[in-house]
C-alpha cells in the first residue's frame, strides 16, 4: 500500500465514495463524494497526537469491537495515507485535539464533504466482501456464549498488534485456552443462509490451527469440516503438515454447541462420519469460521456502476471462463472478492489482470467494437410520436446502453452496445434497426429460402454464438439431418423478432425453430430471457391460432450440442411428415389470414417494403433461370 | 446399484412419495444424526445420513429393516438444522411407507385399546401426532357401534392418546395408570418432597440425567415417562393427595418435542391444574411445568433446586 501511495501516477482517495459513473469506455465521467475528515490532508503529519488527546472511546471496528479506539484516529496503524480523521458522530467537541495539534493547525471542524468530478478512461471495481453475521444461527450460540468467537476475532486474537497483543484469551475469563474448536461452513454452503462455498475457509481455518500450534504446541486443535478443499498448489501439502502437527480433523458439521453455564466451557455436538458415532466433545473456546458475504452496499454499487450481479449478490463477469475479470460494460473490470469468494492469491492474480486490462484502455486511441450496433430512427420512437415513451427497449439491454431521458426520443449509446439486438426485436413501433441485421435484409433472407415449396421447409434462426455453431457441429460430425432445414443466422435470440415468425408462417413455412443459448450461457448475459420469454408468448398464441404441435418449436442448442441440432430438427421433419399434404395445406393457408393480420405495421419498416419487392424480383429472375436450363 | 436410464429406482420411489423428493441434495455433513436424540439415547445403529444414502444406493432391504426408519418420531429438529434444508423426517416416512406397503411392521409396540371400555368418542383420534388412532364401526350384539383402532405402524408410543382417553380404555406398555402411581414414594416425610415427572428426551445430556438421579430418592422422586403428553392432571393430583410437597413436570422446549405435540397438551393441562388450584383456593405453584430446550444444560438443577426452595419457604410459612 505505501508503495502504491508512493507512485506518482497513482492517486490515492481515502474516505471517498463514488457517486455516479456516466459516460463509457475510454470517456467516464465519475463523480466522488471525498468525505469530510475534518483534518487537513495537507497538514496532518501523522504524528497521533490528536488521538492521545482525544477523551471519547468507541468499539474499534478494525478490531472487531475487541478494544476501543478514540474519536480522532486512523482505522489501524498501517493506514495509507496515514491522515487522522475525527469520527462526527462520537465527536463531543471538546476541542482537545486542536489544543494538541498545536502549531500544525491540521484540524479543520468546518469541513465538509465535496463533490469532485474526474475524467477517467477505465475502472477496476475492488471492493472486496463482508463477512456473515453468525448470531442468526442459533444452535451456535454466538454472542449468547462469551467463548464461542468469529474467525475474523480470532485473527485479531492472535495477531501481535491486536489487543491482546498476540495472547489468544478467552473473553469469559481471560484465562488461555488449552482445548479449541474450529468449525468450518459457518453460514456457507447452508441453504438457509448461502448455498454457496466461501472459497477459503478450509486453508484460513488450517492457516490459524497452524498459527496456534507453533506458538503453543500443547493446546489441543480440532477442526470440524464438512469436505476439506485444498484445490491450489501447495494446499494439500498444507494439510497434511497440519495434521503431523498433530491437529485433529474430525469430519462431520456440527448440529449444536450447549455451555456449561459455570465455567463457560463448551460441548459440541457432532456426528463423526467416520465412526458414525454422535460425538460431544468439551472445548475451551469454539470458533466459528464464518462465510464471506458481499458488502452490504453491493447492490448500491452495482447500479452506481451499472453492472449486474450474480446470485447471491456479487458482481457479474462478462463471461465466467472465457472474460472472468470483465464487466458487461466495457472499461469496468473486477478484481477480488467482490466477483465472489477468493483467496489472496487469486485476488492478487486478477488484480495484476485487471490492471493491464485496463491500460490496454488508456493506451489506445481508438476502441474497437461490434459493427453490429443498435440505431434508432427518432420519428418513429413514441416517445417522439406519441410524447410518452415505452421504455422496452431499456428492459431489453443488458448494458444500460439505451438512454431515455424525458419524451426524446431514445438513444443508443455506441459505444456501450454489444449488439444482441434485443431492443430492435422488443420495439413496438418498430423505431430500432441493427446495423448488418435490418428487419429487410433478414426478410430478404427468409424470402430467399422460401421461394419454393415453403411448406416442406423447416426456417431454423440460430444464434450467432451457440446454435449456430450447433448447427455447423452437426455439420463437421456428418450428423445426418433432414434437408428441409434453411438456417438463419441472427447475433442472438433476443433479435428474433416475432414478426419474422409471423412473416415466415404467412410465407407458408412448414415449420420454424426458434434456437439460442441455454439460459445463463448467452453471450448477452440476459439476451436468451428476452428471446425466450417472446418464444413462450408466440407459442401460446400459435397454440390458441390451431397450430400442429411441433411446427413452432423453442430449443436452446449450445454449440457443443450438435447431435441435438439434428435430433430437433429430425423431430421437426417427423412432424411434417405425419401431416398429410392436404390438412397442411389447409392449416397454412387457414393461418396466413392471421399472420397478416399481425403484420399491419411490418411493410412500414423502413426498407422493408422494398426488400419484399426486390426479392420477389430476385426470386423470379432465379427460378425462370433454373426453369430456362 | 442401478443408474439405467428409463428403470424406475428405490430412490425414484421415495422421491415419489410426497416428502421423498429433495432426497439426492443430502451431502453427508452429519448435521441431522448429531441434531437427533435417538441414537444417544436409545439406538446406536439410528442413523439418518446413513438412511438416505441407503436410499440413494438402492439398498431397499436393508433401508426397510433399519431402525431409522421406524424410529423416527419427526420432531423435526433435523429439518430447521439441514443446511441442504432436506425434510429429513418426511424422507424417512416415504421409506417407511414403502416398507409398509412391501409388508414389513414396525418394531415399536403400539398402545393397545379396550373395546370393552372404548365409546368411539375419537378423542385419541384428536390428540395423536400421528394420526394413528381412527374410528371404525362393527356390529356389537346387533348394535352398530364405533371403537377406535391404533395403526400399529404409526404409533410411536408417546402415550398422549392414554392421557386423555376420559374412560381410560388405551393403554401403554410401561406406563399405565397403575405403573406410574406405584412409583410414589410411600412414605412421605414432612420435609420439602417432589416427584419430577420427565420425559425421555427433554434432557439431552447425560450429565443433566445423571445430576437428576443424584438427588436423594426420598427428596426428589424421579418418574420416567416417554413424553408429557402422557400427564393425567390426576397423576399430580394423587401424587399431592400422597403426601408429597410438590410435583415438578419437566418436558421440551415447543417446537422441540420429540413427539411433536405433546408438550403442548400437557403445557395446556398443567396450566389449567395450577388455574382451577387457585380457584379452589388450594395453594398455587406446587404444580410446575417447566420445558427445557435442547441448549439449556444445566437448567434442571435451577428449577429443582428453585422448587425445593419455594416449597421449604411456603413449609415455613405454613408453620
Amino acid at each position: 500500500m505505501v508503495d502504491a501511495a508512493r507512485q506518482p501516477k497513482i492517486d490515492v482517495r481515502a474516505f471517498t465514495e463514488v457517486e455516479k459513473v456516466e459516460g463509457f469506455v475510454g470517456n467516464f465521467k465519475v463523480t466522488l463524494r471525498e468525505k469530510a475528515k475534518y483534518v487537513r490532508a495537507d497538514r496532518c503529519n501523522g504524528c497521533g497526537a490528536c488521538t492521545l488527546a482525544c477523551p471519547v472511546e468507541v468499539p474499534n471496528y478494525f478490531e472487531m469491537s475487541l478494544a476501543p479506539r478514540k474519536a480522532a484516529y486512523v482505522p489501524m496503524s498501517q493506514s495509507v495515507p496515514l491522515i487522522y480523521s475525527i469520527d462526527m458522530e462520537n465527536c463531543i467537541q471538546c476541542y482537545k485535539c486542536v489544543d494538541a495539534c498545536g502549531a500544525l493547525e491540521a484540524i479543520d471542524f468546518s469541513q465538509e464533504d465535496k463533490l469532485v468530478e474526474e475524467d477517467i478512461g477505465a475502472i477496476v471495481v475492488a471492493t472486496g466482501f463482508s463477512h456473515f453475521d453468525p448470531s442468526v444461527m442459533e444452535e451456535y450460540g454466538y454472542a449468547r456464549y462469551p467463548n464461542v468467537i468469529t474467525a475474523m476475532e480470532m485473527e485479531r486474537l492472535n495477531n501481535s498488534a491486536g489487543p491482546t497483543s498476540g495472547d489468544l484469551i478467552r473473553p469469559s475469563d481471560h484465562e488461555s485456552p488449552k482445548t479449541l474448536a474450529f468449525i468450518n461452513c459457518v453460514g456457507s454452503r447452508d441453504k438457509r443462509y448461502n448455498p454457496y462455498c466461501s472459497n477459503f475457509c478450509c486453508m484460513y481455518s488450517i492457516k490459524n490451527a497452524v498459527l496456534l500450534k507453533q506458538m503453543n504446541p500443547d493446546v489441543d486443535i480440532t477442526i470440524y469440516y464438512m469436505d476439506i478443499r485444498t484445490p491450489s498448489k501447495g494446499y494439500e501439502e498444507f494439510y497434511d503438515r497440519a495434521r503431523e502437527m498433530g491437529i485433529h480433523f474430525s469430519q462431520g458439521r456440527p448440529s449444536l454447541i450447549t455451555e456449561n453455564p459455570e465455567t463457560h466451557n463448551l460441548y459440541v455436538h457432532a456426528e463423526d462420519i467416520a465412526l458414525g458415532r454422535v460425538t460431544e466433545k468439551e472445548y475451551d473456546m469454539v470458533m466459528l469460521n464464518q462465510a464471506a458475504i458481499p458488502q452490504p452496499d453491493q447492490n448500491h454499487m452495482s447500479s452506481v456502476l451499472n453492472v449486474a450481479q450474480s446470485p447471491g449478490g456479487w458482481f457479474m463477469e462478462y463471461h465466467p471462463k472465457l472474460r472472468p475479470i470483465d464487466s458487461p460494460t466495457d472499461g469496468i473490470f473486477f478484481a477480488g472478492a467482490c466477483l465472489g469468494p477468493k483467496d489472496i492469491p487469486s485476488s492478487v492474480a486478477q488484480g495484476s489482470a485487471a490492471a493491464a486490462r485496463a491500460s490496454r484502455i488508456l493506451h489506445s486511441e481508438e476502441w474497437d467494437i461490434e459493427p453490429t450496433v443498435a440505431v434508432v430512427w427518432p420519428d418513429r420512437c413514441s416517445a417522439e410520436t406519441k410524447g410518452r415513451a415505452c421504455g422496452l427497449c431499456v428492459k431489453a439491454c443488458p448494458y444500460g446502453a439505451v438512454k431515455l431521458e424525458g419524451d426524446k426520443a431514445a438513444e443508443i449509446i455506441t459505444a456501450k452496445c454489444h449488439g444482441c439486438g434485443g431492443c430492435v426485436a422488443e420495439c413496438p413501433e418498430d423505431a430500432i434497426t441493427q446495423l448488418h441485421y435490418t428487419d429487410a435484409q433478414i426478410l430478404a433472407q427468409m424470402r430467399a429460402l422460401l421461394a419454393e415449396k415453403p411448406e416442406e421447409k423447416i426456417l431454423a434462426f440460430r444464434c450467432h454464438w451457440c446454435s449456430y455453431g450447433g448447427a455447423d457441429l452437426a455439420g463437421t460430425s456428418h450428423f445426418e439431418y433432414t434437408a428441409n432445414e434453411r438456417g438463419m443466422k441472427v447475433m442472438c435470440s433476443a433479435r428474433m423478432d416475432s414478426d419474422f415468425i409471423y412473416e415466415a408462417f404467412r410465407l407458408g413455412a412448414g415449420g420454424v425453430l426458434y434456437s439460442g443459448c441455454h439460459p445463463q450461457d448467452c453471450h448477452y448475459i440476459t439476451g436468451q430471457v428476452v428471446g425466450a420469454k417472446r418464444a413462450s408468448r408466440l407459442k401460446k398464441t400459435f397454440d390458441r391460432m390451431g397450430m400442429t404441435e411441433g411446427r413452432f418449436r423453442i430449443e436452446w442448442i449450445s454449440a457443443a450440442e450438435g447431435d441435438k441440432y439434428a435430433r430437433v430438427l429430425n423431430e421437426m421433419q417427423d412432424v411434417l411428415d405425419n401431416i398429410p399434404p392436404e390438412e397442411l395445406h389447409e392449416e397454412i393457408e387457414r393461418l396466413k389470414p392471421e399472420m397478416s393480420k399481425r403484420l399491419k405495421n411490418f411493410p412500414g419498416v423502413p426498407g422493408v417494403e422494398e426488400a419484399m419487392v426486390y426479392s420477389d424480383k430476385l426470386v423470379k429472375a432465379i427460378t425462370s433461370q433454373l426453369e430456362a436450363k | 446399484m442401478s443408474h439405467t436410464a428409463g428403470v424406475q429406482t428405490f430412490a425414484d420411489e421415495v422421491k415419489a412419495v410426497p416428502g421423498g423428493e429433495h432426497l439426492e441434495l443430502c451431502y453427508s455433513c452429519g448435521t441431522c444424526v448429531s441434531k437427533c436424540m435417538i441414537q444417544q439415547k436409545v439406538e446406536p445403529d439410528y442413523n439418518p445420513r446413513r438412511l438416505l444414502r441407503m436410499v440413494m444406493e438402492g439398498m431397499e432391504e436393508a433401508a426397510f429393516t433399519s431402525p431409522t426408519t421406524w424410529l423416527c418420531s419427526e420432531c423435526d429438529l433435523c429439518f430447521s438444522a439441514c443446511p441442504q434444508e432436506i425434510h429429513i423426517s418426511q424422507v424417512i416416512k416415504a421409506v417407511k411407507e414403502l416398507a409398509v406397503r412391501a409388508g414389513y411392521t414396525s418394531p415399536l409396540t403400539a398402545v393397545t385399546v379396550n373395546e370393552d371400555l372404548c365409546s368411539g368418542c375419537g378423542i385419541c383420534a384428536m390428540v395423536c401426532p400421528y394420526e394413528a388412532p381412527s374410528l371404525y364401526e362393527k356390529e356389537v350384539d346387533g348394535v352398530l357401534d364405533r371403537f377406535s383402532k391404533v395403526d400399529p405402524n404409526k404409533c410411536m408410543g408417546c402415550g398422549t392418546c392414554v392421557a386423555a382417553c376420559p374412560l381410560g380404555a388405551i393403554a401403554r406398555v410401561g406406563v399405565s395408570n397403575a405403573e406410574i402411581t406405584a412409583q410414589f414414594p410411600e412414605t412421605p416425610k414432612d420435609a420439602p418432597t417432589m416427584i419430577v415427572f420427565t420425559c425421555d428426551w427433554s434432557l439431552r445430556e447425560a450429565e443433566d440425567v445423571a445430576l437428576l438421579e443424584s438427588y436423594p430418592e426420598d427428596e426428589v422422586n424421579v418418574i420416567h415417562i416417554p413424553c408429557t403428553g402422557r400427564i393425567d392432571p390426576q397423576h399430580a393430583l394423587m401424587a399431592l393427595d400422597s403426601g408429597v410437597k410438590g410435583v415438578l413436570v419437566c418436558g421440551c422446549k415447543p417446537g422441540e418435542c420429540h413427539y411433536k405435540r405433546g408438550t403442548d397438551v400437557a403445557s395446556c393441562k398443567i396450566g389449567l391444574l395450577d388455574t382451577m388450584l387457585g380457584q379452589m383456593n388450594l395453594p398455587q405453584k406446587q404444580i410446575r411445568f417447566v420445558q427445557i430446550g435442547t441448549q439449556e444444560r444445566g437448567r434442571i438443577r435451577e428449577e429443582i433446586d428453585g422448587m425445593l426452595n419455594t416449597l421449604t419457604q411456603s413449609m415455613e410459612a405454613m408453620a
